[in-house]
């Protein structure tokens, strides 16, 4: 399997998950998509699949892969165009998203075949079930590792907070979350809704804190992760992650109308342009 | 309680629950002063924004954080105000039945807690997303008023209702945009007295919700093979009107409740337990979600599956009847 690809090689990658994400979202016609969230943390999947993680689609239950949960799982789609992209589900399943007795459901439904680990979608509860996986592999005393994202306005719910403060006591070390700071959650900007301190609030739980300034740009998250994994200090580590909601469609960034909503053929077309555009000025660089 | 015009109505039927219910609560809110609207980061997608246009200091976000949102509304309740605590209804009451249970109904407090979205209409977006169970865990609980409105109009007169009411309220919202208008012209409504929505001889529906709909259209199509067939509306859960359901199993040869939740602990089991008290009472029929998780797939898609659009209703009655 591929691993620990080159910076430009995940950039490709994540140039095609978001290809492929606004296929999906597109096709799912008025049902709509979870856009912003989704492209808001594109990137920081991306590098995870693609430069961090070992698993193998071939062998989905193997003990030793790195283990991967969203918790924000409404951003399914930054999931599902990584599994594509990484091989567990085939492209030709894209005009499925969303469809009547589909698996790629509007929030991830555990299917391991396919390299869904865990179902989320109710907001709070995936992080716990990170943190007690963590702690299944101590136990276990086995060496993989467990990622888990979680939204800026998803720390409003107490059980992150409860989870937090185990997940610190039992030393999970093997546990790394990236908080997805995009500063908007459904209703409003998160200082509006819920002002929060995550970086004190972080450490209070007694959390190892670490920051990526850019989360969209994947040689930072590449960077951070990997000392992340060279660190020793017996803590569970968070990254607090800033990115922008919508990242990567002109109209869709920090647009809080894309939260969720489905996009007209117009909207469609001038996604593909902006990731046209996007790919074409990369590559000339 | 002024009436609303048939125009007005027109319009929350085409819009749906969302829009009937936060219009509803400025109506509400203009006529007393200690309504309060309480929500969990889901300002705009409850459609509360022209109320906190209009009423600014009066609505309260507590961001993602359901199980605040009830302790919360209980600590308005208890000072006196009459909060309506609302979010989804996947979440409301599951994710917070505990502080429902023991900060509402324990002290009996006037929290009204509502739930938009009910039942499976979250269609694609999945089981984390449907609520096929609240009504079982707020009938459970002792103090608590249940109430599923069936079309706008009844969405209106619930809000108003449920204010002169004392004690707990849980209000549960179900339909998707462009729930029919049942109730186009004004209607007598009251907590606990189920609605008689047409008579019959032979069957009798009984439906809670937005699937009203679906119970008189059954209606018709067998009332088209003969079959005089009564329609009632079960608007409140609990208390379920035990005089209709009298009349009902005394009149009535066949029973069919029809109901957007779980086969258990909702308005067939309701019905069902108070029938077991009759030596002599009439076969019941349950069409309801089941006992299962769900595919994904749109809100038409599992109401079909489900059986409960009219035509499998009808069919069901038809293979009931003697
Ligand atoms: C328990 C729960 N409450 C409410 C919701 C509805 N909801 C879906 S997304 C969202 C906002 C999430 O904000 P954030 O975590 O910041 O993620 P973002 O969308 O900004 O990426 C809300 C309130 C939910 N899915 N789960």
């Amino acid at each position: 399997m591929e691993k620990n690809l080159l910076v430009e090689e995940i950039k490709d990658k994540t140039e095609r998950m978001r290809r492929d994400a606004i296929e999906m979202g597109f096709s799912a016609g008025s049902e709509g998509a979870h856009f912003g969230p989704a492209l808001s943390c594109m990137d920081m999947v991306a590098t995870l699949f693609f430069g961090v993680m070992n698993y193998d689609p071939d062998n989905p239950e193997m003990p030793e892969r790195d283990r991967f949960v969203l918790s924000k799982g409404h951003a399914c789609l930054a999931y599902y165009a990584a599994l594509i992209e990484a091989g567990y589900i085939p492209r030709e399943m894209i005009p499925q998203f969303k469809g009547n007795n589909s698996i790629l459901c509007g929030h991830p439904s555990k299917n391991v075949q396919y390299g869904i680990e865990v179902s989320s979608g109710s907001l709070g509860n995936g992080f716990p079930v990170a943190c007690g996986m963590a702690k299944a592999a101590k136990f276990k005393g086995e060496a993989h590792q467990v990622y888990c994202i979680v939204g800026d306005g998803e720390c409003n719910e107490g059980i992150i907070w409860e989870a937090a403060l185990n997940a610190a006591k039992n030393k999970l070390d093997n546990l790394i979350v990236l908080v997805d700071i995009n500063n908007f959650q459904l209703s409003g900007t998160t200082s509006e809704v819920m002002p929060i301190n995550l970086d004190a609030l972080w450490r209070a739980a007694g959390w190892e804190v670490l920051h990526i300034e850019d989360g969209n740009n994947v040689e930072e998250v590449l960077q951070i992760l990997n000392e992340v994994k060279e660190s020793d200090i017996e803590k569970p580590h968070v990254i607090l992650t800033k990115t922008v909601k919508g990242k990567g469609i002109s109209y869709m960034e920090n647009n809080l109308k894309f939260h969720a909503t489905s996009i007209n053929e117009e909207q469609y077309r001038q996604a593909i342009a902006d990731l046209d555009k996007a790919e074409a000025e990369r590559k000339e660089q | 309680m002024t009436n609303i015009s048939l125009e007005t109505l027109k319009e929350w039927s085409k819009l749906g629950h969302r829009n009937s219910f936060g219009e509803s609560i400025i109506h509400l809110a203009r006529e007393r002063e200690d309504v309060v609207v309480v929500n969990a980061d889901i300002t705009t997608t409850a459609r509360l924004v022209n109320f906190k246009n209009e009423f600014p200091d009066r609505i309260f976000n507590v961001g993602i954080a359901e199980q605040n949102l009830i302790g919360f509304s209980a600590g308005l309740a208890r000072e006196g105000l009459m909060p309506f605590a609302v979010t989804v209804a996947a979440f409301v009451p599951m994710r917070c039945a505990e502080q429902m249970r023991m900060m509402l109904g324990y002290m009996n407090l006037n929290g009204r807690v509502v739930g938009i979205e009910s039942g499976c209409r979250f269609g694609p977006l999945g089981n984390t997303h449907f609520a096929m169970d609240d009504i079982a865990v707020t009938r459970t609980i002792p103090n608590f008023t249940v109430i599923s409105p069936s079309d706008p109009h009844q969405i209106y007169k619930t809000v108003f209702a449920v204010a002169e009411h004392q004690g707990p309220v849980h209000i549960r919202l179900t339909g998707a945009p462009g729930f029919p208008l049942l109730y186009p012209d004004d209607f007598d409504f009251e907590i606990g007295k189920a609605i008689e929505y047409r008579p019959g001889k032979d069957v009798a529906i009984i439906t809670t919700g937005s699937v009203l709909s679906e119970g008189i259209r059954a209606a018709e199509i067998l009332e088209k093979k003969g079959i005089s067939t009564r329609v009632i509306d079960m608007h409140t859960l609990k208390p379920l009107d035990l005089n209709m359901l009298d009349s009902v199993f005394a009149e009535n040869s066949l029973v069919v409740t029809v109901e957007e939740h779980s086969i258990i602990g909702g308005l067939g089991s309701a019905v069902a337990s108070y029938k077991a008290g009759f030596a002599n009472s009439p076969k019941q029929v349950m069409c309801s979600l089941g006992d299962s998780f769900k595919k994904i797939g749109n809100y038409a898609f599992h109401m079909k599956n489900a059986g409960l659009v009219a035509e499998d209703i009808a069919e069901k009655v038809l293979q009931n009847v003697d």
